[in-house]
């Protein structure tokens, strides 16, 4: 289980949530997308360090539990990767 | 590989689940994976049991439902479970053999977002898909699909099985398809339902199977849904699964509510469980049957040059040729490689002069 402390809601000052064409599962390796624009899966191994949290108004945001700089690299690399292929969607937040 | 940590990874819930809806048909064709079900699932659920199911895989995170049968369009509130499907965020497949579609049902079809869906033909003409799907049947699904096409309905894609009936015209389907506005998808023939009784007859040999798996390379736009793995080229790995996904990635529920780990292994000693009397979420976390699937090892297989993409293939096949599960895919393209390089160059052999 993660400590609910340890849990980040952005990275460098942005927020990431589904598209709203794009269903996404926890897994016990990391995360599972399926784009409905295409019925193709993603398959995401990330442990625990990113999480799909409970949708709220139909739109699922992605938590973060990465504390030390070299889980934040790759879980930035895993973003950028997912926003590319258009799975997630990337906002800004207030400081 | 890209999805090797699977074999050790038990999902939490089925990415899709296959689900014959009624065993009812309105066609009567000769290779119908699905013609035996009827015998063993008499009973249909009703509306209200199948609402239930559909709020069971919202709950366990289903991506997918791909209906089928029999022909979903016999039952009369097919429409209704759409849409309800699709308003718990679940994306629909259908395969349906299209005689059904009328303008009305169509246009209904067309507000659907989350819908795929698959109209069966089994010949470019006339006279090779009517031998297989009877007297008339080429010409009404043609009508089935300009239907969907005039009223813009996006994701359809014409399937064929492939058989040694239509092998020559997989060219010109593919031709047909795509002024059709359809995609082409491939689905491999399998020995079961009537195909038990039509394998020898309509089976392909080696060298077609060689020469098919270069056709599939030659337009990575066809789509093969199910398990052509056996025969998939390196240059296709990326476009579907490398291994089984029985139990692993999806199960199957008849009209009854029996859940077997496939669509291809609707067998009473495949039964897991019923969705009337357990949970799904139960059966897919306790199931033995599934469990047995989950742990299959063809280690014939383990030092194979293919064995990366496929994992020795799919275990149906195996089973009903050879009674086992663990056996090599009798149709593994491995067996007959060298009859794969001497095939035909692609594009060649398939299409009518």
């Amino acid at each position: 289980m993660i400590d609910p402390r340890d849990r980040l809601d952005y990275m460098d000052n942005l927020s990431y949530h589904l598209h709203p064409l794009v269903r996404g599962r926890n897994e016990s390796f990391g995360l599972l997308f399926y784009n409905t624009r295409d019925t193709k899966l993603t398959f995401v191994r990330c442990g625990n360090l990113l999480r799909i949290g409970p949708a709220a108004g139909g739109i699922s945001m992605l938590e973060f539990h990465c504390g030390r700089e070299a889980e934040r690299g790759m879980v930035r690399r895993v973003l950028q990767g997912l926003t590319q292929k258009g799975l997630i969607v990337e906002t800004g937040v207030s400081p | 590989m890209r999805q090797e940590f699977l074999h050790r990874t038990k999902l939490k819930a089925p990415v899709n689940v296959t689900w014959e809806v009624t065993a009812r048909c309105n066609l009567h064709c000769r290779h119908c994976l699905s013609a035996d079900i009827g015998e063993f699932s008499e009973a249909e659920l009703g509306f209200e049991e199948c609402r239930a199911l559909l709020d069971t895989l919202k709950q366990m995170e289903v991506f997918q439902v791909n209906f089928g049968g029999g022909e979903p369009f016999m039952r009369g509130d097919f429409l209704d479970l759409l849409r309800y499907a699709h308003e718990q965020g679940i994306t629909t497949c259908v395969s349906t053999n299209g005689t059904l579609l009328t303008d009305a049902i169509v246009s209904k079809l067309r507000e659907m977002d989350l819908l795929y869906l698959q109209v069966s033909l089994d010949g470019a003409t006339a006279s090779t898909n009517d031998v297989m799907r009877g007297p008339g049947t080429h010409g009404r699904i043609i009508e089935a699909v300009t239907l969907l096409h005039r009223h813009c309905v996006p994701h359809v894609s014409i399937n064929t099985v492939v058989t040694r009936a239509n092998f020559r015209e997989i060219g010109d389907l593919h031709v047909l398809s795509t002024r059709l506005g359809a995609k082409t998808r491939f689905s491999r023939f399998r020995p079961s339902g009537n195909g038990k009784k039509t394998w020898d007859e309509l089976r392909l040999d080696g060298l077609q199977l060689a020469e098919l798996s270069r056709f599939l390379s030659a337009h990575p736009d066809i789509v093969t849904g199910d398990s052509f793995f056996s025969i998939t080229a390196f240059d296709r790995r990326e476009l579907g699964l490398n291994m089984c996904g029985a139990a692993r990635m999806t199960c199957s529920v008849l009209p009854d509510g029996g859940v077997y780990p496939c669509a291809f292994l609707h067998d009473r000693r495949f039964l897991a469980g019923k969705v009337l009397t357990e949970s799904l979420q139960s059966i897919w976390d306790n199931a033995p049957v599934f469990e047995l699937l989950r742990n299959i090892r063809v280690d014939a297989c383990g030092s194979c040059w293919r064995f990366s993409i496929c994992h020795g293939g799919c275990p149906a096949v195996a089973y009903f040729l050879t009674d086992a599960l663990d056996r090599p895919d009798p149709e593994c393209v491995a067996s007959f490689r060298r009859a794969l390089q001497s095939a035909p160059a692609a594009d060649q052999a398939y299409q009518s002069p």
